[in-house]
């Protein structure tokens, strides 16, 4: 019995403190909550600013790595734009060559230069065409700016061209201009010479050089470079031209030899 | 010090010679490129002595022989003497100073090449070609080259063969 009363009145003192609670609730958890916000306020914004830290700092992992990927494209795209430039420079070039070889009035075989020569004396070029090919002995070799050089030795698969700037070779050219005759020779240092130029000619730099065509070796009218300087040769009763050639002979890379 | 076999001298001339048939006439300079091919036989000259540089110097004048258009052998001959004439001097000079490295190569390349001219004029009725105009056209421009070139190589050879120490023992 007592049991029970003491009961009824623990639960009647639960049941008033919630109505209590309910009746000034607001007032309360409005104090609660403005307290705990107010001394919480220090270290909240504290953590506030860390955790939004870390939320601006947690993309950078993946961002770098984007930045990564993103770097070996644009390694990659450069690289393609240049081997596009280089294949296009070649196609331009092959064009060039295909046109050429069609203006021209006799058969020529196209073929790759393959190595040079090695001292600083002599300059030749070795080509991949050989007899098999029909690239003949002594047979001028020219690109589609002008005379390159002639054949000097010929293998199955490969041949050696002389080039018109080793002091071996001897081309008899003339000045487009006024047809003065001369000797084209050339010099280790890449240049070449016509000498035997008669001490009356008006030869003048910007002159064109032309082969003569005299022999069977080199086809008449084939344009070889530009006159850069002409003066007398010390003791001797010629002048000489320095020539520059109309072909780059250390850039060169394709040729045409004909048969 | 490591003991430098032939089979590595000569695989280093043919090294050599493939650069200078290929990259190097890219590299020209008035005309000139470097003769690796001659910096190798006058290092292995001036550091291993008269019968290596002969030894090396025949090697790759016969390596180059084959590749130009010189009469076959003459190159052998020259570089074969460059190299021997090296070996000479391999107990007289101070080989690590970079200057006398230079002056030594700058020294055998117009050497060499003189010698060249020499003989290629003793050989041949064609050539059109003075000395004097060969001199100042090819054999300066190729020797200046040819020198600076040479001293970054002659560092990089003595490091890769521990030749420093034979300098003590000399």
């Amino acid at each position: 019995m007592r049991n029970q009363k003491s009961r009824i009145f623990k639960a009647l003192i639960a049941i008033s403190f919630l109505v209590f609670l309910v009746v000034t609730s607001k007032t309360i958890t409005n104090r609660t909550r403005t307290a705990l916000s107010d001394t919480a306020n220090l270290p909240l914004g504290f953590f506030n600013s860390v955790s939004s830290g870390f939320s601006r700092i947690m993309p950078f992992a993946s961002l770098r790595e984007e930045n990564r990927i993103l770097r070996e494209r644009i390694n990659l795209l450069n690289r393609k734009i240049d081997e596009t430039k280089i294949i296009y420079d070649e196609n331009t070039r092959l064009k060039d060559f295909i046109n050429f070889k069609k203006t021209i009035p006799y058969f020529t075989v196209p073929a790759q230069v393959i190595g040079r020569d090695p001292s600083n004396w002599s300059n030749s070029i070795i080509i991949n065409k050989g007899a098999n090919d029909g690239v003949r002995q002594s047979k001028a070799v020219i690109s589609n700016k002008g005379l390159i050089g002639r054949v000097l030795e010929i293998g199955r698969r490969s041949s050696r061209i002389l080039l018109i700037t080793d002091p071996n070779s001897k081309v008899g050219v003339m000045i487009q201009r006024n047809r003065q005759g001369g000797i084209l020779t050339g010099r280790p240092d890449g240049r070449c010479k016509m000498i035997y130029i008669s001490l009356d000619s008006d030869v003048a730099a910007g002159d064109k050089v032309i082969t003569a065509g005299f022999g069977e070796t080199f086809p008449s009218n084939m344009p070889v470079g530009e006159v850069v300087k002409v003066d007398k040769e010390p003791g001797r009763l010629y002048k000489y031209a320095v020539v520059k050639t109309a072909e780059d002979l250390s850039k060169l890379e394709e040729v045409l030899c004909v048969k | 010090m490591r003991k430098i076999k032939r089979s590595w001298i000569f695989f280093l001339l043919l090294i050599a010679l493939f650069l200078q048939i290929t990259i190097l006439n890219h590299l020209k300079i008035f005309g000139a490129k470097p003769d690796i091919i001659l910096i190798c036989v006058v290092f292995f000259g001036l550091f291993l002595g008269s019968s290596a540089g002969l030894g090396a110097g025949v090697a790759a004048g016969l390596l180059i022989d084959i590749f130009v258009l010189d009469f076959f052998g003459i190159n052998a001959l020259i570089y074969g003497v460059t190299g021997f004439l090296a070996g000479l001097l391999s107990t007289k000079v101070f080989k690590e100073s970079k200057k006398t490295e230079f002056a030594i190569v700058f020294f055998f390349t117009v050497f060499s090449m003189s010698l060249h001219f020499v003989l290629v004029s003793a050989f041949s009725r064609s050539l059109n070609l003075g000395y004097l105009e060969y001199f100042y056209s090819s054999v300066i421009p190729a020797g200046l080259y040819t020198s600076i070139v040479a001293v970054p190589i002659f560092v990089k050879f003595i490091d890769m063969y521990g030749l420093k120490e034979l300098q003590g023992l000399l």
